[in-house]
């Protein structure tokens, strides 16, 4: 090989000497790392959104304390404490950002994605969201608001997006597959309903 | 269904980068290993999670051009110099003895 990452073995002597202290075990970072790469995605923020579609007290619990109610899925932890649930509207679209860091709702949508935590992003969206959200496709029409949430410790923000029309007919499974990752941002649309939908 | 259930349900795994909508979170594998020491450590109380949430905020904030993942490195370094369980020169020293090993060891 060629010259050594200088990041890749500061790391790598960092994690040596916790090992060493007793402060962590390898196995143990090798397994919160599978965790996240394998178990916890996008999926399940699609679950609670088709669920919310479907079943009228579960959205008013989710509205309510979005916590509890992704606890019911069993979702939550300590990477995922305080989740806020905020519902588009004809009268409101709501989008997410995490201002000075990168907090999301991990439990629920997994990892944040590299765009996310961009410095341009993180302000861009802030100052002219409807800027934004036409660049990324998502046009919102002028007589509705655009409300940006602001990601803390204190809440993690999941929009709770429109249900596409011509769905009566879809089962809640076939609906969470219509949700995206960036329709929970509120940075896209959930999938409209085709035929041949999977 | 426990976490811990699912944890140990699946040790083995791809190690290619995980992908989210198509798009890489972690760019090498010192990321993803950066990340992991940190939740495992706040898992076993060796570093609070709000506490490591403060120094990325101002890693962050003090260069926006910073690689997110170096910002992230950098502020687990600063939690662990600041309660004393990592001192700053320890590493220094350590790390300077890990790059001076002949190259090809260095994964």
């Amino acid at each position: 090989m060629s010259e050594p990452d200088k990041s890749a073995v500061r790391v790598e002597a960092l994690e040596a000497l916790l090992v060493e202290k007793g402060l962590v075990d390898p196995r143990v970072v090798d397994e919160v790392i599978e965790h996240y790469e394998n178990n916890v995605g996008s999926m399940n923020g699609a679950r609670v959104v088709a669920r919310a579609w479907t079943d009228a007290k579960f959205r008013e619990r989710l509205l309510a304390d979005g916590t509890a109610a992704v606890a019911e899925f069993g979702f939550g932890g300590p990477e995922g404490q305080l989740i806020v649930a905020v519902e588009n509207t004809p009268e409101v679209h709501n989008v997410v950002v995490c201002t000075l860091c990168s907090c999301y709702p991990w439990p629920l949508l997994g990892l944040p994605p590299a765009w996310y935590k961009s410095a341009e992003y993180r302000s861009r969206v802030v100052a002219e969201p409807r800027a934004v959200l036409t660049e990324l496709g998502v046009e919102v029409s002028p007589d509705r608001r655009i409300r940006v949430w602001d990601s803390s410790a204190e809440a993690r923000y999941l929009v709770l997006p429109e249900r596409p029309a011509g769905t009566d007919h879809l089962d809640v499974d076939a609906l969470a597959g219509l949700v995206t990752r960036d329709s929970m941002i509120g940075v896209g649309r959930p999938l409209a309903a085709s035929g041949d939908a999977r | 269904m426990s976490e811990t259930a699912e944890l140990e349900a699946d040790l083995e795994g791809p190690v290619s980068p995980p992908r989210d909508n198509g798009e890489i979170v972690f760019a090498a594998p010192w990321e993803r290993r950066v990340f992991g020491i940190t939740i495992a450590l706040c898992r076993s109380g060796g570093c609070e999670w709000e506490t490591f949430r403060g120094r990325l905020i101002a890693r962050i904030g003090e260069d926006e051009q910073r690689a997110y993942w170096l910002s992230w490195a950098l502020a687990l370094e600063d939690v662990l110099a600041s309660s004393g369980t990592v001192g700053g020169g320890e590493l220094e020293e350590r790390h300077l003895r890990l790059l001076a090993r002949p190259h090809g060891h260095d994964h």
